[in-house]
């Protein structure tokens, strides 16, 4: 099987109806990408595929197989200087010090990422609405929400 | 050199304290050139009764004894002049890292930049209790010693700057991990170039160096940033559950029907010709698999030939009904006063009772261990609360001495009291020993929901008798709850267990108020069902029972639910500081006048020394209510890093919403009912108010945690909005508007 990730190309053999959730991080140890449920409601797995915000515990490995998949590893960028740069997402929840334990930011993060994409200068209502199928036991909410948005702000600013 | 036993009793004057601890001090060989210093101090500093009950019950498997030669943090620095701070806590989330780094980073002047933070592994050497996270004692137990041994190591660095720059260390100074001429600031050598050309032995002084005064701090009470995020926000910080070994396979293991089910039964069935299977590993109670993948791992467990026998066959009522709290008896917390004389002779005795269900911990990252056993050692990746419990399960579970099991705690995915728990460990290891590979085990979130352990189920009595003056003059407390230990093979002395392994042990004393005839009593209800250490232990229903029925008292004598508070406050130190912490969160929230349509509840509670206060601002629709704002005003003493305190009392004031809004496992034929999110939903984001952090500093070093002191109040400060607002009095968690 054949999968795309965060723009390198994996051949790998796995069975088919593996879930990708955990391809991604047993078969090749992209382990950012978090295990919370396995039915879909907690949102700590989620991943971009195609740019949507995906669910990959439930998500069976062979049909994302022509998609481009985008995990947590994926989303800072390498500038001509060589060094990490943070996606601004990232960025924000480092500078709002949004996290708690972090299990599941990858998934609050990646959802974020998804939807300030499609909307970019979000009410609090929309980020509420697009933010409320993921949790946090830590109860970061709060911060969640002022982390995205300041990175809306920050994009709108840059 | 060689250590001193500590023969040093209690009641040292504080002079021989100090110099006492002076000498646990340890230079410790690290072997890489470095300067590593380690100490031994003091037991967490939580209520002194709830020390001596645990110290006495702990003793007979000698975490206690063997504390002083435990050390307590170490702090090497490298000729590179990185400070390497070795961890006896787990980072679970509340950000112990980071404040140890920052208590260290003070007395020690390091350069922030240049800390390196690790979880210290068993080998190490860190003692049961040491190591253990729990309590919301870290900050407190370790801010004293942390800052001596910094405080050592500098003046050990400034004494051999001296040496090696032939100057007076008068003249020398030291910040951002260098030492230089005050003269002449150029003028410097960095610790790592210090120790690097340091020849023969480092010598420890001969008294500990004066810390630096409050004024002065660089660190402490600064909001300084966490130090794990950057591996946290980029996906690459390593839990249990992403725990890599060559050459791994993933592990799981059958579950009984019903909770306290033996396998009386067992074959392979044809579960080893099973796609990806490895290994089935059968042995006494005991059937597993190990496959290539976890999905393998899982599916074929339906294909073993298993027969379960026994275990409990209840359900919630029966539940309910065992829960009941008696007449007499029980473990007597606390007395004062003739309480008895005053409720035989009292006609008019006001009487209510609260319940707080089992419910789950729910840390999103489910229980998981990596373990690879061989001839030479066994070393275990696990996210848990408790290490050397860990070390000490997996060795007697694998029949190995537990000096040869090196546990590797790595970053907590959520804790909540649920990873003192050390089963994935256990069951890895079995896996392992059986087919010399390195086994991952990680629960699903249906093993977790109901082979975790829960929340204790409590029920909560309290009786009063209000005198003319609308005074409490006596106060009855009485609780029965489920074990914190359920099924602890560790468990010892019975009659001391009885006292203290319920839910209550670290709130231990529930009422503060002062009331001159007051009881509270214990009744330990032994369920067959996993119960276990939840955030914040008895905090949660001791605080919703009292503080719901101060307010009811309130009602019933017609006084404003605050100044019914004030009214009642002990006339000593700990009522000055409640006083102080209901007056700022009055005065924030402006409790006398809510919004149009909206009501105010309040709550006042503490757990150890930190005091918080609470008030809720609420509306009603129907059956429906919405939390909009909260403030909460905190008194934990000195705070060292106050925006992780403010984000350990937003996080905490959530939680509580959660249990208050929707949290309730029930059990039906032996069995907890749910098995996923589906069927026992958290809070989102959708359900948050604003919340309002006011701290209150009543002492200039830390005196309380803040892990777990607000979850109490939040419960009693909603229901009694409710009321306000409704006239429904609600004295069951979750709480429902009829």
């Amino acid at each position: 099987m054949q999968l795309t990730i965060n723009g390198q190309q994996y051949d790998i053999d796995i069975p088919d109806d593996e879930r990708l959730v955990w391809v991604l991080r047993d078969n090749l140890g992209l382990t950012g990408t978090k295990f919370g449920c396995g039915i879909g409601i907690c949102g700590s797995c989620v991943v971009h595929v195609d740019g949507q915000a995906t669910r990959s515990c439930i998500t069976p490995a062979n049909v994302v197989t022509d998609s481009e998949i985008t995990t947590i590893e994926g989303l800072a960028t390498i500038n001509d200087a060589g060094d990490e740069v943070l996606h601004p997402v990232q960025q924000a929840f480092i500078d709002e010090q949004v996290p708690q334990c972090s299990w599941c930011m990858s998934g609050q993060m990646m959802t974020a990422v998804a939807f300030l994409d499609q909307n970019p200068n979000p009410s609090d209502e929309e980020i509420v609405s697009a933010m409320s199928a993921n949790y946090c036991r830590c109860g970061c909410y709060v911060r969640i929400k002022a982390g995205i948005k300041r990175a809306a702000q920050e994009e709108e600013t840059s | 050199m060689s250590e001193q036993p500590n023969t040093e009793t209690n009641n040292e004057s504080n002079e021989q304290r100090s110099m006492s601890r002076r000498r646990f001090l340890k230079i410790l060989g690290i072997g890489t050139g470095g300067l590593a210093i380690g100490a031994v101090a003091a037991f967490p500093i939580i209520r002194r009764e709830a020390q001596l009950a645990i110290n006495s019950s702990f003793s007979s498997f000698a975490p206690a004894a063997d504390m002083p030669e435990s050390p307590f943090v170490w702090i090497q620095i490298d000729p590179d002049n990185t400070a390497h701070l070795h961890m006896p806590k787990s980072e679970m989330g509340q950000g112990i890292h980071t404040t140890i780094a920052q208590i260290a980073a003070e007395d020690l002047e390091l350069d922030w930049e240049a800390i390196q933070t690790y979880h210290a592994d068993t080998d190490i050497g860190f003692t049961q209790f040491t190591s253990f996270t729990f309590g919301s004692s870290s900050t407190i137990s370790l801010y004293q010693p942390v800052r001596e041994i910094a405080a050592t190591m500098k003046q050990m660095l400034v004494t051999e700057a001296a040496t090696q720059m032939n100057v007076d260390s008068d003249a020398l100074n030291a910040q951002n991990s260098r030492v230089f001429l005050k003269s002449d600031t150029s003028r410097g050598m960095t610790y790592g170039e210090i120790i690097a050309s340091h020849q023969g032995e480092w010598v420890l002084p001969d008294t500990t160096p004066t810390l630096k005064p409050n004024n002065d701090f660089n660190f402490i009470g600064k909001p300084m940033q966490r130090v794990d995020f950057k591996a946290k926000v980029t996906g690459r910080a390593i839990y249990g559950f992403d725990a890599r070994l060559d050459g791994m396979r993933y592990g799981a293991v059958a579950r009984p029907p019903r909770y306290g089910a033996e396998l009386i039964r067992v074959s392979a069935g044809d579960a080893e010709n099973q796609a990806g299977v490895v290994a089935v590993v059968i042995r006494d109670g005991f059937a597993g698999i190990v496959a290539e993948s976890r999905s393998q791992a899982h599916a074929a467990l339906a294909h073993l030939d298993l027969e379960w026998d026994g275990g409990t066959t209840w359900s919630q009522d029966d539940v309910d009904t065992f829960m009941s709290i008696p007449d007499e008896n029980g473990t007597l917390v606390q007395r004062v006063g003739q309480l008895d004389a005053i409720l035989r002779d009292n006609q008019s005795i006001i009487e209510a009772e609260y319940s707080v269900p089992m419910a789950s911990h729910a840390h999103l990252e489910p229980q998981s261990a990596l373990v690879h056993v061989q001839d030479e050692g066994t070393i275990v990746y696990c996210s848990t609360q408790a290490p050397t419990t860990t070390r000490n399960f997996v060795a007697r579970a694998i029949d190995v001495d537990s000096n040869t099991v090196n546990v590797f705690p790595t970053y907590l995915g959520g804790g909540f009291g649920r990873k003192l728990g050390t089963n994935a460990s256990v069951e890895a290891a079995i896996l392992s020993q059986a087919t010399g590979l390195p086994v991952h085990v990680g629960w699903t979130r249906e093993e977790e929901m109901r082979y975790g352990y829960h929340r204790p189920p409590s029920k909560n009595h309290v009786r009063a008798v209000l005198d003319d003056n609308q005074q409490i003059i006596a106060l009855e407390h009485t609780i029965a709850s489920g074990d914190i230990m359920y099924g602890s093979p560790n468990v010892p002395n019975p009659d001391l267990l009885a006292a203290i392994l319920g839910a209550d042990p670290l709130a231990l004393t529930s009422v503060e108020y002062g009331i001159p005839n007051l009881q509270v009593r214990y009744h330990r209800k032994a369920l067959p069902i996993p119960t276990g250490s939840w955030r914040g232990l008895g905090t949660m229903p001791n605080t919703f029972a009292v503080e719901s029925f101060i307010d009811e008292l309130a009602h019933q004598a017609d006084i404003d639910p605050l100044q019914m508070r004030l009214n009642h406050l002990p006339d000593n130190e700990f009522g000055q500081r409640m006083r102080a912490v209901l007056e700022t969160v009055a005065d924030a929230s402006d409790w006398q006048s809510p919004p149009a349509n909206h009501t105010y509840g309040l709550a006042l509670g503490h757990l150890g020394q930190t005091i918080v206060a609470l008030v809720a601002d609420i509306s009603v629709t129907d059956t429906r209510y919405t939390v909009h704002r909260v403030w909460c005003a905190v008194d934990a003493g000195l705070i060292v890093n106050p925006d992780g305190a403010r984000a350990q009392v937003e996080g905490t004031i959530v939680m509580g919403l959660s249990s208050v809004r929707y949290e309730a496992l029930t059990v039906q034929d032996g069995m907890i009912t749910a098995n996923n999110f589906g069927q026992y939903p958290l809070i989102t984001m959708r359900d948050i108010p604003e919340i309002n952090t006011l701290f209150v500093q009543s002492s200039d070093v830390p005196i309380g945690g803040l892990g777990e002191p607000v979850i109490g109040v939040v419960p009693p400060a909603i229901a009694n909005a409710l009321f306000t607002a409704t006239g429904q009095r609600l004295r069951q968690l979750p709480l429902r508007l009829a």
